[in-house]
């Protein structure tokens, strides 16, 4: 799986990375597209924690482009409709995702990230 | 304006009725209002509700309902009971005319023999109900419940006893509980994907109604093991996270993880919305105030042992050990394991409130389970452990003797934003410093897992 709001939501936290280490990068990977059932009201009471860039830049990386730059100020169906779908509906199934700032690989396999840190990473 | 209404409960899990009905009747924004003298080891209570419509919400989501009637009367004799029936007859009037009926004769912790049942509903002949008797499709149901104490572990005849009732209840059936059939369709035996740890299908949709969960919620589980909250959340229609430090757990054997195969027997797949990986005391999440509820039963070390990433104290003495980073490439091509240490069971409780309070949206719940001794466990326990803007809402005991669990209900009750715990003695022991609880009592949970091995014989532990 790996939606793209769990990426949204993913920063690295490895023991001293706290700058630059968000959003992860993603490598090598392979997506599905799953029907989810449309929550207008979860999805307008999610925007506010949304970082707006890091979700329109991941998905232009893996080809959906129905995302304005800028978050808009109106909130319609259309938009509701390809956010939702941005969010809930594309998922990374295998593949990697990688910190800008300390490049630890956190791999995804069968949809499941592997966020667990190194014995050195800890602090 | 409050109605009396009779609810009847079904004989398991006596703490937890209250909360449950507070829990839903908060969710679906009305009041309830509780006798004065609550009783609530017995089956019976009468509840003061707003209208039929309230007590039809509470028989549609309550696990522990069996069933609301509008109250009638109720007497410690037959006589009594009909003395009030007859002095309110406005409550049933309407229904003499021309409403066809059935009437319900049956007992709680016991049989009542056919003959005297029929006698029973012969007494009520007063009533004089004109309209057609009709056992399959009545439009109404009158209701007669004789109560009786648990007779438990007596051998004795049938029907013994008959007729020394506790007391008699009557009134006219609302609805009959339909939320105790999930208890059933989430049995844990028919499930497609469990392990050791899963919980009991009954206490995990009694957990998921004290989370509010509900169409358009976020919930995360940070040990959510083989799933069990995901599947009960997420029927209710909330949005479900979880995370484990074990991957296997989530996984199973097979190529899609078990907890997908699992929520997709229950029709609610699309609403898990990711599993992920990682250590919750090393966790990557960007931001707080996200999630509007959390539920776990978190490892107390018995079954599963409880983990965090680190190594274990080395003896005294003992030169510390090199840590080398990790190479890339390994020579067996296996996936990197880090070593992982024991998380006591009090530490973890702590930390696990400080999380949620980073985590949660204002209002937001955490509902856990927290193992307790029988013997040692004082109500100021769970105070040891809570921290500022938190507030406990409920704590029900599910009793197994000499130890028990608890599923303590805390809200959230700050907008403030928190930073999120360092899960470190010393974090920890500011923060509840802070709180101003008492830092100097020992909670009964405290190394619980040692206590349990030791059969909770307190001459062994306490020194």
């Amino acid at each position: 799986m790996v939606r793209l709001i769990t990426h949204n939501l993913l920063a690295c936290h490895a023991k001293g990375c706290t700058t630059n280490n968000f959003p992860l990068q993603f490598k090598d990977v392979s997506i599905e597209l799953r029907e989810a059932e449309l929550n207008p009201d979860f999805i307008k009471g999610f925007l506010p924690r949304i970082e707006w860039k890091a979700l329109v830049d991941a998905a232009r990386q893996l080809g959906d482009t129905t995302l304005p730059s800028e978050m808009p100020e109106m909130v319609d169906d259309e938009f509701l409709k390809n956010l939702h779908h941005v969010l809930l509906e594309m998922h990374v199934e295998e593949g990697a995702m990688i910190c800008p700032n300390c490049s630890h690989v956190y791999a995804i396999s069968n949809g499941i990230p592997n966020m667990l840190l190194a014995e050195h990473e800890i602090a | 304006m409050y109605s009396q209404y009779l609810c009847q409960f079904a004989q398991v899990h006596e703490q937890f009725r209250i909360p449950e009905l507070m829990s839903v009747s908060e969710l679906h924004g009305f009041n309830i209002e509780l006798p004065d003298d609550m009783d609530v080891t017995r089956p019976f209570m009468i509840l003061g509700l707003e209208s039929d419509e309230h007590a039809r919400i509470l028989t549609q989501r309550c696990i522990l309902v069996k069933s609301i009637c509008e109250f009638y009367a109720r007497g410690k004799t037959y006589e009594e009971l009909h003395m009030q029936t007859r002095a309110d007859p406005s409550k049933w009037a309407r229904y003499v005319e021309n409403t066809s009926f059935k009437m319900k004769v049956t007992a709680y912790n016991h049989s009542i023999p056919q003959t005297r049942a029929r006698d029973v509903v012969e007494d009520f002949s007063y009533m004089g109900m004109l309209g057609k008797i009709d056992m399959i499709q009545p439009e109404i149901t009158f209701v007669c419940y004789e109560e009786y104490v648990d007779k438990h572990g007596t051998t004795r005849e049938k029907h013994e006893g008959d007729g020394e009732f506790r007391e008699v209840f009557f009134g006219r059936l609302i609805d009959e509980g339909s939320a105790r059939r999930l208890v059933k369709s989430f049995d844990v035996k028919k499930r497609k994907y469990y392990g050791n740890t899963s919980m009991e299908a009954e206490i995990s949709l009694l957990m998921a109604n004290q989370t509010l969960a509900s169409p358009g919620m976020l919930i995360y589980d940070p040990f959510v093991g083989t799933g069990s909250m995901a599947y009960t959340t997420a029927h209710f229609g909330a949005l479900f996270f979880g995370s484990d430090i074990d991957g296997r757990q989530m996984r199973g054997k097979a190529e899609s993880p078990g907890i997908i195969r699992a929520a997709a027997q229950y029709g609610v797949d699309k609403r898990i919305i990711d599993l992920c990986t990682f250590d919750v005391t090393q966790n990557p999440w960007r931001c707080g105030e996200m999630f509007d509820a959390i539920v776990t039963d978190p490892p107390y070390g018995i079954r599963a042992g409880a983990k965090r990433l680190g190594r274990k104290a080395r003896p005294s003495g003992a030169p510390p050990r090199t840590v080398a980073p990790r190479s890339e490439s390994r020579p067996d091509d296996q996936p990197y394991i880090p070593p992982t240490k024991p998380y006591e069971l009090s530490a973890l409780a702590t930390d696990l409130i400080l999380l949620s309070r980073y985590l949660l949206r204002h209002n937001g719940r955490l509902v856990f389970f927290l193992p307790t001794v029988t013997d040692e466990y004082e109500e100021v326990d769970v105070q040891t452990m809570l921290c500022e803007g938190m507030e406990v809402v409920a704590n029900s005991l599910q009793d197994f003797g000499s130890w028990g669990r608890r599923l303590i209900t805390i809200r959230k009750t700050s907008s403030e934003k928190y930073a999120p715990p360092t899960f470190e003695p010393e974090g920890r022991r500011l923060e509840l410093e802070k709180a101003d609880v008492a830092s100097k009592h020992v909670p009964a949970h405290k190394d619980f897992r040692m206590k349990y091995f030791k059969k909770f014989n307190k001459e062994d532990y306490v020194a």
